[in-house]
């Protein structure tokens, strides 16, 4: 029996709104508890929701940024169950009249293209954080304790249609999405703050099998490492389960981070009825064709549109991928790098390996002002050129970092161009030959490892002033003819 | 009118010619409360000390020739739904026995703007569901007419009080006629504005969609100026509407007379008021024809659906997390449960298992869902109504007020008291009732006026019409003298 696993995504994205959902209550991000209050985001009795325009603008471009269809006529509905840190024992949200229905995202695993479809884009309000003593749990804790800050602030939930395939792609997705917010600008799209929280529906079925089989919820995962494991776990325990025969039952389990499983969180009552109804206190969301359109101007990038530039410059799929989930500052510099270079890969390898890895080793976390596209454009010319060594490169890039030099100037000025005079390397080449008669005498053919231990030494003896290419171009002619 | 405490606008004129000074006002409306209280238990608390010091402000107001305006110095009443800054809001529940606002409802904080004091918060069957504030968790209120009787209810105790003369005008609350309802059964008059037109921010919800603050006052003058001053746009309430006023288009008024709340289940007594008016308008030039809105009928049903569903999610709130009473338990929902168990009375606890049922999977559709519906036919049934007729005419209740105990183990017949003032809650409706006659027992009677969305003003006018030809001029038993 082959089966096949199932995945379903529903990612609660947090927006960056200055102010709550449905109160002006200011959205902060402070450890301070319950700094951040009003009787309506605190649920006291006679208070009422007004909805955030600028939420609704925001979730508008998500669902634009995702090509879902906007529902014009939409209303939010209140979706009751009981919970402390939830201040009115209903949340409010969207039910069958969700702001974007039907879209998809194109996502990027390793090499290739796939595209995730999209069943809603809905609009809701985060509830309040608890903080159980004693347990961690509510039913065994000793005390708990509330903070209201949370409470309110607006809330998008994506959910896609059950069809994401592997744990891989799974995270492929959430990288997109969370790329996508990002570059809209409508979320900080932080994972280890929260802003972005997912729980993954798994099942597994036989393969060919129209029917799926029966869907686990797995929450608690706070990274897309803990992600891609916890599903990965799943989809084996799952598996194991199908092929002993067992009956998988219809629950939600939690990913233990420690212990690298998932487990039961066992519920008291049966499936929960939410007994959702349009909420009497909002008048239904009418998003017109006006407002769709300010929504639409308000989208300056979307992963996708930034992918297809990158591609279009030359690289491949996978690094466009990587510069496209990058940092902005990163993917701009090689758009406008590589326009005066015109060389994808080498500006690609230089600015992801060496300009990312010294500025990480130096602990800079912003490019100097001076340090633009013409100077690393400059630099990376002159070695492709042959004009300095990888070695001296790295040392100019190194002295950028601090100071404003002219790369070329620099290395003329430090002696640090290299020689192509074949005159010059051929004298050399034969000094080391002379001074090595016994290691030539060893060597077998080109590809003999000597043959490096050969060229180094000529290139020690010019003090890296030549190129090592044409070293041992000259070194080969010389000893093999 | 004639009256023992003269009309607001009376008031502001004895005011403004130095003849009573606004603190005496509240001295006397307070020593009419201290007579009656005892025996009407109308109020639940008594802002005396704010009081007196901000009636002693509208003095030097008005001695300087600064006043505020018609409702400067004028001692009005709060219903104890409606949030007072720094006062407790008790909703006559165990629940928020100990619950004080921290916030202003935003009719308040405009009443406040207007120089206004308040008497105090009076009592309601607990969060303004029932109909004789039977239902209050601290005791009925007693009518002033008869102590024997019911006031009505919800807003039973802001109907007593204007009835008393222990203020001047209060605030109430109307769901399913929660205002008019007790005013008929006190003889005064209640005004259940356009749904939208007074903000709900700060009135603890019952069924949002059909809640409405309203005044209840001795005349239609006294309810038109606090109208006035408590309705407009509030940006804190979605619901919330920038209303346009309408005129109807000719001098002389076509009224409908709905049929179906003049049939069996209305009493004699009730249909001859309506009767009686009819004939005072014709006399005045107004057409006045039987109309049928056969839905009218269902509207009860609907109704006990569509606001059990919505308080149950409403109340849901009361839980002893953050504010009101707290029983103590071992755990978070143990403590939850048994705070809800022990903080609701019956009646709450009745509603909302009615309308957790109606919303309940497997059943939304046939319940809910199915109220719903027929909730937009009755609002289209009214549309076209109002094409055919400027206002609607019925009676505001099937029958004068009830004596205590009458009604408590037959709810269907208790509910059946808002039979013809639900209707305008289910559409929206402005609606007003006025007393125009006394029962074979001497307890008050009262019709009831309804007209399309908007058209509050030029139903008040209408109303104030028909007080002037019906002249009522009886008085409660419960009457201190006069100012």
């Amino acid at each position: 029996m082959n089966l096949k696993p199932t995945i379903g995504m529903e990612t609660h994205v947090e927006l960056d709104t200055e102010s709550k959902m449905f109160c002006s209550c200011k959205v902060v991000e402070t450890d301070e508890p319950n700094i951040s209050l009003c009787p309506t985001c605190l649920g006291l009795p006679g208070a009422l929701p007004v909805p955030n325009k600028k939420a609704i603008e925001y979730i508008v471009m998500l669902s634009l940024g995702a090509n879902c269809s906007i529902t014009k006529e939409g209303m939010f509905h209140r979706k009751n169950y009981f919970y402390p840190d939830l201040p009115k024992n209903y949340q409010i949200s969207q039910f069958d009249f969700p702001v974007g229905v039907e879209g998809s995202l194109e996502i990027v695993i390793e090499d290739s293209l796939h595209t995730v479809a999209i069943e809603r884009v809905h609009m809701e309000e985060d509830t309040g954080k608890s903080i159980h003593l004693g347990s961690g749990r509510i039913d065994s804790a000793t005390s708990t304790l509330l903070d209201f800050n949370r409470s309110g602030v607006p809330l998008v939930e994506v959910v896609t249609k059950p069809i994401i395939s592997s744990a891989k792609m799974a995270v492929a997705y959430i990288e997109e999405l969370r790329q996508l917010v990002i570059d809209l600008g409508i979320s900080k799209g932080k994972l280890e703050k929260g802003n972005l929280r997912f729980d993954a529906n798994i099942s597994v079925a036989e393969e060919g099998s129209d029917e799926l089989g029966v869907k686990v919820e797995i929450k608690n995962m706070n990274s897309l490492k803990s992600l891609e494991k916890a599903i990965d776990y799943e989809i084996l325990r799952q598996t194991k389960m199908v092929q002993d025969k067992e009956s998988i039952i219809q629950e939600t389990r939690h990913w233990d981070e420690n212990k690298q499983v998932t487990l039961s969180m066992r519920t008291k009552e049966g499936s929960a009825d939410y007994r959702y109804f349009s909420d009497p206190d909002l008048p239904n969301m009418v998003i017109n064709d006006e407002f769709i359109e300010i929504s639409q101007n308000q989208i300056k990038e979307t992963p996708e549109k930034k992918r297809k530039t990158l591609l279009d410059t030359g690289l491949s799929l996978s690094d466009s991928n990587y510069l496209d989930k990058g940092q902005r500052w990163l993917y701009e510099l090689y758009l406008s790098t590589v326009k005066e270079t015109g060389d994808c890969k080498s500006t690609f390898n230089f600015l992801t390996g060496e300009l990312q890895g010294q500025m990480r080793k130096a602990e800079i976390s912003e490019l100097p002002q001076w340090l633009n596209s013409e100077k690393l454009a400059s630099l990376i010319n002159l070695f492709e050129n042959n004009e300095v060594s990888f070695t001296s490169a790295k040392d100019i890039l190194a002295k950028l970092l601090i100071e404003d030099i002219d790369p070329k100037s620099f290395a003329s000025d430090n002696n640090l161009i290299q020689s192509s005079d074949n005159d010059e390397i051929k004298a050399l080449v034969t000094s080391i030959i002379n001074e090595n008669q016994d290691i030539v005498e060893r060597l077998e053919n080109p590809e003999d490892k000597l043959v490096g231990y050969l060229v180094g030494q000529v290139m020690k003896s010019s003090k890296s002033k030549v190129n090592p290419g044409s070293v041992k171009e000259v070194l080969l002619k010389e000893l093999f003819g | 009118m004639n009256r023992n405490i003269p009309s607001i606008s009376k008031l502001n004129n004895l005011f403004l010619d130095k003849e009573l000074k606004p603190s005496e006002l509240f001295e006397q409306v307070y020593e009419n409360a201290s007579f009656t209280e005892s025996i009407l238990h109308a109020h639940l608390e008594l802002f005396y000390d704010e009081g007196i010091e901000n009636s002693k402000k509208s003095d030097e107001r008005f001695l300087k020739g600064e006043s505020l305006g018609k409702l400067d110095g004028i001692p009005i009443a709060i219903k104890d739904n409606i949030n007072v800054y720094g006062y407790k809001t008790t909703c006559s529940s165990k629940m928020l026995s100990n619950y004080v606002s921290p916030y202003d409802a935003t009719v308040i904080g405009m009443l406040k703007e207007t120089g206004s004091t308040f008497t105090g918060k009076t009592n309601l069957d607990e969060f303004a569901m029932g109909s004789s504030t039977e239902n209050s968790a601290y005791g009925p209120t007693k009518n002033p007419w008869n102590p024997d009787y019911v006031p009505g209810g919800s807003s039973g105790g802001s109907a007593a009080v204007v009835s008393a003369g222990s203020a001047v005008a209060s605030l109430g609350s109307d769901t399913g006629g929660s205002i008019r309802q007790p005013a008929s059964f006190c003889g005064v008059v209640g005004f259940k504005p356009t749904y939208g037109t007074v903000s709900r921010f700060g009135l603890i919800a019952f069924a949002s969609s059909l809640d409405q603050i309203g005044p209840i006052t001795n005349t239609v003058d006294d309810a038109r100026i606090i109208f006035d001053n408590i309705q407009g746009y509030d940006p804190k309430d979605a619901t919330s509407i920038k209303p346009e006023y309408t005129e109807p288009k000719n001098k002389k008024l076509k009224i409908g007379i709905i049929k179906e709340l003049m049939q069996e289940g209305v009493s004699e007594d009730s249909q001859n008021e309506v009767n009686k008016v009819t004939q005072l308008l014709e006399n005045s030039g107004h057409e006045v024809v039987e109309t049928s809105l056969p839905l009218t009928e269902m509207a009860l049903s609907v109704y006990y659906l569509i606001a059990p569903a919505e308080c149950s999610a409403n109340l849901s709130r009361f839980d002893g997390v953050r504010f009101g009473l707290r029983e103590p338990a071992s755990g978070s929902y143990e403590m939850m449960n048994k705070t809800r168990a022990v903080g609701f009375g019956e009646e709450v606890k009745k509603r909302i298992l009615l309308g957790t049922y109606a919303l309940s999977a497997g059943y939304f559709d046939e319940y809910y869902g199915r109220a719903l519906k027929v909730r937009s036919k009755i609002i289209s049934d009214f549309q076209k109504a109002f094409d055919d007729f400027d206002f609607l005419i019925s009676p505001t209740t099937p029958s004068p007020a009830f004596k205590f105990g009458e009604k408590t183990e037959n709810p269907l017949e208790m509910y059946l008291s808002d039979l013809c003032t639900i209707p305008a809650n289910l559409a929206g409706l402005p609606a007003i009732s006025i007393p125009t006659g006394l029962s074979n027992n001497n307890m008050p009677l009262s019709i009831q006026l309804m007209g399309k969305p908007c058209s509050d003003y030029s139903l008040l006018d209408l109303a104030e019409s028909i007080e002037d030809m019906v002249s009522f001029n009886h008085l409660p038993k419960m009457t201190k003298g006069d100012i």
